[in-house]
């Protein structure tokens, strides 16, 4: 050995131990500064600092946004209408595969939510789907302007045990989710499923690309710019797939959408393997001991139903004061995090405030939690029914709660009838001459 | 010491976790950094000061810097370099002052538990490593701060450079003559 080698060794034998003296001194300047931060914590932070700041909504806006691209771009299609030879050979190979892997990065770029900047955020993202065990998607999220990393995450969609968890590693921290029936069917389903792709794009007008190469591989594109592909959801959308024309089988997805004004994200999915061999262990979240719940650890999904639409729009309504202009899910949580601004608050909105100033911070996190999930649920009700096409229409810019005599929501539930959610939040059953009346505006 | 192989991977991932909690202002990552550098830090100060107390009181001062930077300063290199670098600093300083008072070099100061009558370096080492404290003693302060700060912490000679405000060549040179010294001085347990 070479005597600098032996000399470091020798060197990092070194050791003296901190004395009690210094510990204590130290803690002390440490809780000092500790106290400092809950005084200033005791200030009270407006729910819409807690909401904005917390770590959680931070994880939880993006995944609202992953959560709606998921459901509103690849969700299980209803019966394919358009005949198409190509793209009806390239899901007949997809079905064949039992399991098959694939990469994703996504990047949204705007102001996800009033007041706070403009960004760009990178999501690099690595997934496994088996028919059999459900999904696991390890997710890295990084801030495109300064290049740092902003969270990792793990998450597993278990279909089975309806259940989703999410694994922090930064954090240390898990958390649980249960899906009611509606939204694990759905799930089931989904998670960027290339064969969901290929269903929505079959269900669009679509134009076909031609032959082109990537990475070597001769494939064949198709393209939609379709906005039924995510039902209506997302302003503007243009998705291409290329297949490989031998095997039939994705080589790589583009998509770019536009959200609304403000928010824009694209994409591409690429590397899939197809037929790969997983096994249950690699589905089972993998939860160090020391790693511990999130508050919301066991909090259920938003529900899609009728009620919990309704129940979204009174929330809504009690809080903002209005109701929603649009029901689009990204529209809905920048409008409803506007209220941070508002010059007159409601009663609701100011009663909300005082209760969160009074609670621990990890209190306020699980209500934050509570609070937006009755939106997400409007929003996600009125997406499926525009992905099922269910001839909804929403009139949320111009009723006004309490307006008994209009229609605030509607869809269609058969051939001749429709339900109707008026101003004042009840719900009946119309037929369609019915509904052509309660729409009519007055003076025609 | 500051953690070798896989274990080292593991630290540096963790550091990676209190820096950007530490950049983001939350103060819960201080006991945490504390705990993790303490003995270290104490270990390099008194390595390069001799005299426990002056020691830990480089390293308090330290720390309560960081405290007080917690959210305001972004570090962005490895955390235990930077801890390391603003110990040395700091212990530098303290002998800056001992110099004023004495009127004499840096490196002429002797280390201060010399004229203190502060413990002796059985009281501040284990014996096995009696003989490379004895040696470091014997560097002049300047070789013996770049000898530690390479060797015991493992920060490279440009960083240790620039934040000396040295050149490189300056920096390699007293590891030159400072590696030289302790091998002379330690020659039978170094050639073991």
């Amino acid at each position: 050995m070479r005597p600098a080698e032996n000399i470091g060794k020798l060197i990092k034998k070194l050791h003296t131990a901190a004395s009690a003296e210094l510990d204590k001194k130290v803690y002390s300047e440490i809780s000092k500064a500790l106290a400092e931060d809950k005084k200033s914590a005791a200030v009270g932070p407006s729910v819409w600092r807690i909401i904005m700041k917390s770590k959680l909504t931070k994880l939880a806006a993006p995944a609202v946004v992953i959560v709606a691209v998921l459901i509103g771009v690849n969700r299980f299609g209803g019966s394919i209408d358009v005949a198409s030879v190509a793209l009806g050979n390239v899901l007949e190979r997809i079905e064949q595969s039992q399991a098959f892997t694939y990469r994703m990065k996504m990047t949204m770029t705007g102001v996800m939510m009033p007041g706070t900047p403009s960004g760009k955020r990178v999501m690099d993202g690595t997934v496994v789907i088996s028919n059999s065990y459900g999904m696991k998607m390890e997710m890295t999220m990084t801030d495109a302007n300064t290049g740092r990393e902003e969270m990792t995450q793990q998450m597993y969609v278990l279909p089975d045990q309806k259940v989703m968890f999410m694994v922090m590693p930064e954090q240390k921290k898990y958390t649980r989710m249960e899906f009611d029936d509606d939204l694990l069917a759905r799930m089931k389903k989904q998670n960027n499923d290339p064969r969901e792709m290929v269903k929505q794009i079959m269900n669009c007008r679509y134009t076909e690309l031609g032959r082109s190469v990537i990475d070597g591989v001769e494939v064949e594109g198709f393209r939609t710019t379709d906005t039924s592909f995510s039902g209506g959801a997302i302003e503007d959308v243009n998705v291409t797939l290329w297949v490989d024309v031998e095997q039939w089988l994705p080589v790589r997805t583009e998509m770019d959408f536009k959200m609304n004004e403000q928010m824009e994200m694209s994409g591409v999915v690429y590397d899939y393997q197809w037929n790969v061999q997983v096994g249950a262990s690699e589905f089972e979240p993998v939860i160090p001991e020391d790693y511990t719940a999130f508050p919301t650890d066991g909090m259920k999904m938003p529900s899609i139903t009728e009620e919990a639409a309704v129940e979204g729009l009174k929330f809504f309504a009690e809080i903002v004061g209005q109701y929603p202009k649009k029901l689009n899910l990204i529209n809905l949580m920048q409008e409803f995090s506007a209220i941070k601004d508002s010059e007159h608050p409601t009663e609701a909105a100011l009663k909300l405030r005082e209760e969160m100033k009074q609670m621990q911070k990890e209190e306020n996190i699980e209500k934050a939690v509570d609070m937006m999930r009755p939106v997400q649920s409007l929003g996600m009700f009125y997406m499926t029914l525009l992905q099922d096409r269910k001839d909804p229409a929403y009139y949320g810019d111009s009723v006004l709660p309490g307006d008994a005599d209009r229609v605030l929501m509607r869809w269609k539930i058969s051939d001749d009838q429709y339900r109707v959610i008026f101003g004042d939040l009840t719900a009946e059953t119309v037929s369609a001459q019915q509904l052509a009346e309660l729409e009519k505006q007055p003076g025609e | 010491m500051f953690g070798t192989g896989k274990q080292k991977d593991n630290l540096v991932l963790e550091d990676r976790l209190l820096i950007r909690k530490f950049n983001h202002g939350n103060r819960q990552v201080l006991g945490r950094v504390y705990e993790k550098y303490k003995d270290d830090l104490v270990t390099l100060a008194v390595a390069l000061l001799f005299d426990k107390n002056t020691a830990e009181d480089a390293v308090h001062d330290v720390f309560v810097s960081f405290i007080k930077s917690c959210g305001k300063l972004r570090v962005t290199e490895s955390l235990k370099g930077y801890l390391a670098t603003c110990v040395a600093n700091s212990a530098r300083n303290k002998m800056k002052v001992l110099e004023r008072h004495h009127s004499v070099g840096l490196d002429e100061v002797a280390p201060i538990s010399a004229e203190s009558n502060s413990p002796d370096l059985s009281a501040m080492f284990a014996e096995q490593s009696q003989s490379m404290a004895y040696a470091l003693r014997q560097l002049p302060y300047q070789q013996r701060e770049v000898i530690l700060l390479h060797l015991y912490t493992g920060l490279k000679f440009r960083t240790i450079a620039k934040s000396q405000g040295e050149s490189i060549n300056t920096i390699q040179g007293r590891w030159r003559y400072g590696l030289a010294k302790l091998r002379s001085l330690l020659n039978s347990e170094v050639e073991k």
